[in-house]
Formats: C-alpha cells, structure tokens, sequence
C-alpha cells in the first residue's frame, strides 16, 4: 500500500503510484507504453454491448474525470439511439493538472481502448480526440499508427486556454465556432460534434472505461473503496510527498498524500477548487469530498510550503482567473476583476470594509455566466477568504506578514 | 411555475428589464439584472413576458418549469 516507485515521465512530470498500478502500469518502469507492451500488459481490447457496459459502469460508480464528477453509466444512458459520435476531451484546461497529458503520453493505447469500446457499445462510427498538450498529441497520434482500429477516429490539437477545454467550448470549437460555452445549457449528448449526439468525456475516463470493459466488474473493484471501486489519477503540487501526478486507489485518506503540518491550508481540485485546512478525515473518493464541501475536480491538490505566503498567492491565481474571462458573461467579466482587486487589497491590508465588499460580489458572481468559470473562480476566492482567517488578520494587522510569496501553482506561460 | 432565465452571453447590461419589472428585477453594480427569488408570482408571469420580449438583446426567457 505504502509502497511508491518513481520514474521520470517523458514531459518533465514526475509519476509515481500508491499500491498497483492501473493506468500506469508499465509506465512507473519504462515511461511510454506502446501497443505490443500496453497488449502484454492488459491483454487484447474487449469489445462490450450497451447494456452491459452500462450496468458494469453503474456497479463499478465510475464518475467523469474531468472535474465534474457526473455517472458515467447515466450519461451513457442519455445517449439516444441513431447516429452519434464519440468526444475524447484530453485539453486539459486545468493550469495546474498534468495527469491528463502523463496519461496520453505514457498510456495512449488505454485512451484509445475506451474510446474504441465506447463506439462500438453505442454503434459510433466516429471518435475525436482533442489535445492540447504537444507531446500529448504526438503521441496519441504515434499510437494510432500502431493500430487497425482506429479508422474514423480524429485527432485534433487545440490551443484554447481555461474555458476553452469546458467539454461544451470543445465542441463549438470543433463545429467551427469560437471554443466559448454557448448561452443556453445544450449538453453534448443532445447537440454534439457536427450536430450529432455526442458522448464526450475526459480521457481518464475513456482509460477507466477501457479497464471495465477488460476486467469486468470484480475485477475492477478489486482495489479502491466500495463506494467508488478503482483508482484515480491526482497531480499533486508543492508541500506534498511525492510531487507530480500519481495513481491512487480510491479511498486513500488525503493525509497519505502529505507528510507534517497538519494544519496548513491545501488547495483541493484546482483553480476552480477549494482551500481548507488540513486533510483530516478526507479521502480520494468523489462523493464524500463533495460532501465535506471540497470537490476532488480535476484531481489536483496543492499546498504551499511552510514559511510562505499562500495569501499572494491566491492574488496571483485570482488575477488569473479574472482574465480568463471569455467576456461573455458580464458578471463574470466585471465582476471577477473585481474580487481580484478586492483579494489583493485584503493582501495588502485592506479591512472589514474590503471583505465586506468581496461577499457580496461573490454572491453577485455565482451562478450568473453561462459555463462553470464564474462560479469556480468564486469558489477558489471564497473559500481562501474563509480558510486564511489567520492569514488576512496578520495582514490586516501589518499590512503583510513578511514571508516570501507562495509560488507552487503554476500559470501558463504569459499567465501571471 | 414560472422563472425568468437571463442568457448571460446575450445581456448587454441595458437595464430596461429591471424598469419594467422593478417588482422583480434590480440592477448589480455593472448594471446586470439580478433576479429576487427563481418563482414568479402568477399575477406577474405576463408582465415578465412583455419584459423579455422588450429586451434589446433578447436576453430573457420565461420559463415554466413543472
């Protein structure tokens, strides 16, 4: 269970794995799995009907990876009959996550296995995968060289930023529109790529679909928790045992993830996500992290180092987020700039007036934009208000708290 | 029941909504519409509708909802 080995992955990116591995079997060894070591590893690709991928997928609680955490089994329920198609989103908007790309670097074949299982079950002739990252891309390409499986399938590279990876961007993107969320909620499985019903999903999930259809239901519940059998990759970030992305069974308590201060504050689920102080008592495992207030998102889990600023940095990631706008939404577009102004005051010693002020804009904020990023940049804002209480009064008090700035969560290049 | 839903991408900030229907819609400090509670009054359901259909931006939708 404890026992963690490390490799260096081809990108920069540290990988390592918490028990056996999954997803990155053969990875943690010998970096990029190709088709006759992914064959040697798993076995030959399993091809499942519709109802028994949808019962296996509902047994074995498998949840979306790419933050929302919806059923997979309901949304392949919610595909209709007819010509649809298959939507692997690998873009990876996320600033702070890399599992994604390790995944489509090391693993390929896996992400192609779910995606070729998930057409056939749902008589899809046509699958794109979308990437951003460019080794990412290559070597998804690379792998579908390997392979006779692969015809109709579209590898497509993009080069949008946050909420250009929102799976509903990607598909305007490639119906030939802006990658923006459209004003009404039209969720692919109703109006997909080309107009067609899609099923679209994050490529940690095509690899855990992959894994399903090979083992089957015991066999897939052979590690992880009961409630949500298998496992999970997280990128951990900063303060953290093993930086990088690593493969978890679900279920792990958090405070594996960590050694020492226990009371330091952790960033969980990624600039949409939520800071809280300490771990104790969270595990990996989707539904009760929500349920403690702290969605696991896009797995991403962050903590500064002792000694060290966390509040600039929540000013640096608030910016951010505020000209990651689209400029769709004007609660979104003036209101983000806003709060940012707001949390950099605090940081700089503003008072009670200033907070003041940052609730109430947060609840103007939330819940008023057409996609997800309002509201996720409020939830990263907000909950570093309530979390750093300590932190504002130093400040408040001294007007800053003479440490050196928090600089672990990173910005794409430009960003900060 | 009824609502009024506003798309976000469509609303140029022009306020006529909330002059017309001040019992229900009021303006943020950027002059966007902030809707008082998700259930509209019967008595107002008309009236909402005229607003949405006054919007220069066709914003607003009234929606009934089982």
């Amino acid at each position: 269970m404890t026992l963690i080995r490390e490799a260096a992955a081809p990108a920069t990116t540290t990988v390592s794995v918490l028990g056996t591995p999954r997803l990155l079997a053969g990875v943690v060894e010998g970096g990029r799995v190709d088709l006759a070591h992914h064959r040697a590893l798993h076995g030959d690709l399993v091809l499942r009907r519709r109802t028994w991928l949808s019962g296996a997928l509902h047994d074995v609680n498998l949840l979306g990876r790419g933050g929302a955490a919806f059923p997979v089994a309901a949304k392949l329920d919610a595909m209709p009959l007819g010509r649809v198609n298959i939507v692997v989103n690998g873009s990876e908007g996320e600033p702070a996550s890399r599992k994604d790309r390790v995944l489509m670097t090391c693993a390929p074949h896996l992400v192609i296995d779910g995606a070729v299982v998930a057409a056939h079950a749902l008589g899809a002739r046509d699958v794109t995968i979308v990437i951003h990252d460019a080794a990412a891309h290559e070597s998804v390409r690379l792998a579908a060289l390997e392979r006779s499986d692969v015809a109709g399938m579209r590898i497509v590279r993009t080069h949008d930023g946050f909420v250009g990876g929102e799976i509903r961007s990607v598909i305007n993107g490639l119906n030939g529109a802006a990658a923006i969320p459209g004003g009404r909620r039209t969720l692919p499985h109703v109006r997909g790529v080309g107009g067609a019903p899609s099923f679209a999903s994050n490529v940690e999930t095509f690899a855990h679909l992959a894994l399903v259809a090979l083992l089957g239901v015991d066999g897939y519940a052979r590690t992880g928790s009961t409630a949500e059998p298998g496992t999970s990759l997280l990128t951990l970030i900063g303060d953290v045992a093993t930086p990088g992305v690593v493969e978890v069974p679900n279920g792990v308590p958090l405070g594996m993830l960590f050694a020492g201060q226990p009371d330091a504050p952790v960033l969980i689920g990624g600039y949409h996500g939520t800071w809280v102080r300490g771990v104790a008592g969270l595990v990996v495992e989707r539904a009760s992290l929500r349920a403690a207030g702290s969605p696991l998102g896009a797995g991403v889990i962050a903590r500064p180092y002792a000694g060290t600023c966390v509040l600039d940095e929540v000013v640096r990631v608030s910016r951010w987020l505020a000209s990651e706008s689209s400029g769709q939404c004007g609660p979104c577009f003036f209101g983000l700039p806003a709060l940012s102004d707001d949390m950099a005051a605090l940081a700089v010693g503003a008072g009670t007036d200033r907070l003041a002020s940052l609730t109430r804009r947060v609840n103007l904020v939330r819940g008023r934009g057409a996609c997800a990023h309002p509201d996720g940049s409020v939830q990263f804002i907000s909950s570093a208000v309530r979390t750093l209480g300590d932190e504002l009064e130093t400040h408040a008090r001294h007007g800053s708290c003479g440490r050196p700035a928090s600089t672990v969560l990173p910005l794409p290049a430009g960003g900060s | 029941m009824s609502s009024i839903e506003v798309d976000w991408t469509r609303c140029d900030a022009h306020g006529l909504c909330s002059r017309l229907l001040p019992e229900v819609i009021t303006l943020d400090e950027w002059g966007y519409p902030v809707i008082d509670g998700s259930d509209l009054d019967r008595d107002l359901v008309r009236a909402a509708r005229k607003t949405a259909m006054a919007c220069p931006a066709l914003a607003l939708r009234v929606e009934r909802r089982p």
